[in-house]
């Protein structure tokens, strides 16, 4: 379910770049760093996030309609990308929510600025490079297998999975033409601007993630830094990114707490965006001085 | 017209439920499927086959590199390259090319290169290649980072021949405090270098700008044709007409006594390079990066469409393999150098697929007693396009 999006913005920063961004709500500011897939859009789970906070989501460089900032090139330069926005915002201080790939960069902010994430929710985070439960390879896989990784119960349409990862790669089935070549139909219009976003997320997660895989190999060790509270949330099935992930950074964060949503997949804040909302919103009003409200969360 | 001996080194020994069960050849087709013995008596084979061509008048014998596949047994060129310096005396020794956008380390290729040329006495030419999608999977090498190493690595190597001083190197990519190298090469200013194009304009740029030799890989003439037509257009934009060996076509080629026992035979070995040899995903093709945007939606528009859905046939009509008997193949490679607006080289592939030594070795005579001599005079005449 995709709700109407609230008027867009964009945020320029000093010469770099346009961070475009969606914002509604009001109370406490909420960051919200979208997984691979995900810029752009306003989806159920934000809407109810907004009911109670001020929510800001921007889209990370190089996704959806923010430019490229073509020096960032590892998750360290995401982190002062986003103390940029911060600033730019003129937030001291903010929740900080992320999914997938921006759990991960929400997490190395955590870790690079604790003074700046009044706390901290990790969904399906990617970021730690554990051998022993390798992450799927997204760039291998064809878009039309992406629904059965990112979900429990593939919805028939997929809403949220036609904008995860690699949506629409390039490409049909079979066969390159020549090599390095594309193959697919003639293209042309929609279907090729398309493809064409597609492949320019793709290949901005690839810039950030290739190597090391959806990790940096320190984090684990440099998450003790952590000082804002932590709810790590893990979806029961995930099969991107395994749930040892999620139990190790539980386990690594200085006094995380740890929740799991049942019959739910990788991409849980829109497989389950209601269960997924009332537990972030909890954790968060649990945690903010100006609307205290005991959190249900269970560890 | 130049001809040379081209060889990708297949391992033709699939599985017959290879189709069903494999989405390649490359990456993720297990090793298990290698059987060592076969593979010493294959490179064996396939070296002779070059050595043959040198003694047959070919120009050139070439080689390539490719990793973790059945398509292709050269991880890496230079090896092989080696291996022919010493038995050869007489054609060009073509590497055609090093992949130095996957190379962790490319002052090696220009120490290696140099070595080939001594060893070669001057007859290296060296191609210098990005290394296709799935390498990069392979060698776990960042494909946004693709031009910028071959970039870089083309810049650093071309100074390491010619540099007759210690330099230090600082690029975004690679840093060297001391670049000296021992051998240099004996070619001045150094080895001929060729770059194979696929529709990139940055990449007819390049070449056109520095005067290397563009080299066409395997796709349907009416594109090869749109890119020699824009290496054509960006020497003209710099105000000059390509040699025209500067323009190099590639194409898979098979000569019978006649054109009848010809097809017969080519059709296994055609459609397996096609088919199965080059069978890949899409995500192989072009991980993200791989391709610059403009370039992507230059190929999509084109409504290139996969190899597995040409029949032998339409590769044939294509200019996707030339088969047939020594007259019939010298008519349809004049009519594609027409097609074409001219090229100075051909690079064919003799070795195709599951073709035997047997074939491979007649259909090279034949290709050399008697296609060669009727194309050599071949576009002396013609005015560039």
């Amino acid at each position: 379910v995709t709700t109407d999006a609230p008027a867009e913005d964009y945020l320029d920063l000093s010469g770099a770049g346009r961070v475009h961004l969606f914002r509604d709500g009001s109370g406490e500011p909420v960051l919200f760093l979208h997984a691979a897939g995900g810029a752009g859009t306003w989806p159920e789970f934000h809407a109810r996030l907004a009911r109670r906070f001020d929510v800001i989501a921007p889209d990370h460089p190089g996704f959806g309609k923010s430019d490229e900032f073509p020096e960032a090139e590892g998750v360290d330069d995401l982190v002062y990308h986003y103390l940029d926005v911060l600033d730019a915002l003129g937030l001291e201080t903010a929740h900080v929510v992320g999914a997938s790939f921006g759990g991960w960069i929400a997490a190395e902010l955590a870790v690079a600025a604790p003074h700046r994430v009044r706390s901290l929710v990790l969904l399906s985070a990617a970021g730690l490079r554990l051998p022993d439960h390798p992450v799927t390879d997204l760039f291998l896989t064809p878009p039309g297998k992406l629904p059965e990784i990112l979900f429990h119960s593939p919805p028939p349409a997929s809403p949220g999975a036609g904008r995860e990862v690699g949506r629409g790669r390039p490409g049909g089935r079979s066969g390159p033409v020549g090599r390095g070549n594309e193959v697919g139909q003639a293209c042309s219009g929609p279907d090729l601007d398309a493809i064409l976003a597609a492949y320019r997320e793709a290949t901005s997660l690839a810039r950030f993630s290739w190597v090391p895989y959806l990790s940096n190999p320190k984090l684990e060790r440099r998450l003790h830094r952590i000082t804002a509270p932590t709810l790590v949330i893990a979806p029961d099935d995930d099969r991107l990114i395994p749930v040892a992930h999620a139990r190790r950074y539980a386990d690594r964060i200085p006094g995380a707490r740890y929740a799991e949503v049942r019959d739910c997949g990788h991409s849980m804040h829109f497989e389950k965006p209601a269960e997924c909302a009332d537990l972030t919103t909890a954790f968060i009003s649990g945690h903010s001085p100006s609307d205290q409200i005991t959190d249900g969360v269970s560890r | 017209v130049k001809f040379s001996f081209f060889h990708l080194m297949p391992y033709p020994y699939l599985p017959d439920d290879f189709d069903e069960k494999y989405d390649s050849t490359a990456l993720t087709f297990p090793n298990k499927h290698f059987d060592p013995d076969l593979g010493v008596r294959l490179y064996q084979r396939y070296l002779d086959e070059l050595e043959y061509a040198d003694v047959l008048g070919f120009d050139g014998i070439a080689v390539n590199e490719h990793h973790q596949s059945a398509y292709g047994l050269m991880p890496s060129p230079n090896i092989m390259a080696a291996a022919l310096t010493r038995r050869t005396s007489r054609a060009r020794i073509m590497v055609l090319g090093n992949a130095i956008g996957i190379r962790g380390n490319p002052l090696r290729v220009a120490e290696e290169i140099a070595m080939l040329d001594l060893l070669s006495d001057g007859r290296v030419d060296s191609g210098f290649v990005r290394g296709i999608g799935w390498e990069y999977f392979g060698h776990s090498i960042n494909p946004t980072k693709s031009r910028s190493r071959f970039n870089e690595a083309h810049d650093l190597i071309v100074k390491a021949w010619t540099s007759d001083e210690l330099f230090a190197w600082n690029g975004d990519n690679y840093e060297y405090r001391y670049v000296n190298i021992w051998p240099k090469p004996v070619q001045k200013p150094h080895p001929p270098i060729y770059i194979p194009g696929a529709g990139s304009t940055e990449t007819m740029k390049f070449c056109a700008e520095r005067k290397y030799a563009y080299m066409s890989v395997y796709a349907p003439t009416r594109i090869v044709g749109r890119w020699f037509d824009g290496y054509r257009k960006a020497a003209d934009d710099l105000g000059y007409v390509p040699d025209p060996e500067k323009i190099a076509f590639s194409v898979p080629v098979y000569v019978a006594e006649t054109s009848q026992q010809a097809h017969e035979e080519a059709r296994p070995m055609v459609e397996w390079l096609y088919h199965l040899g080059l069978k890949q995903t899409a995500e192989m093709v072009t991980p993200p990066g791989y391709m610059s945007p403009g370039s992507l939606r230059g190929v999509l528009a084109s409504g290139m469409h996969g190899f597995r859905e040409s029949p032998y046939e339409d590769l044939l009509a294509n200019g996707q393999a030339v088969v047939g008997s020594p007259a019939a193949v010298a008519d349809r490679l004049g009519e594609l150098h027409a097609e074409l607006g001219g090229f100075g080289q051909l690079i064919g592939l003799f070795s195709i697929g599951p073709a035997t030594h047997q074939q491979v070795m007649r259909s090279a005579e034949l290709f050399a007693g008697e296609v060669m001599p009727a194309l050599r005079s071949l576009g002396l005449s013609t005015s560039p396009a």
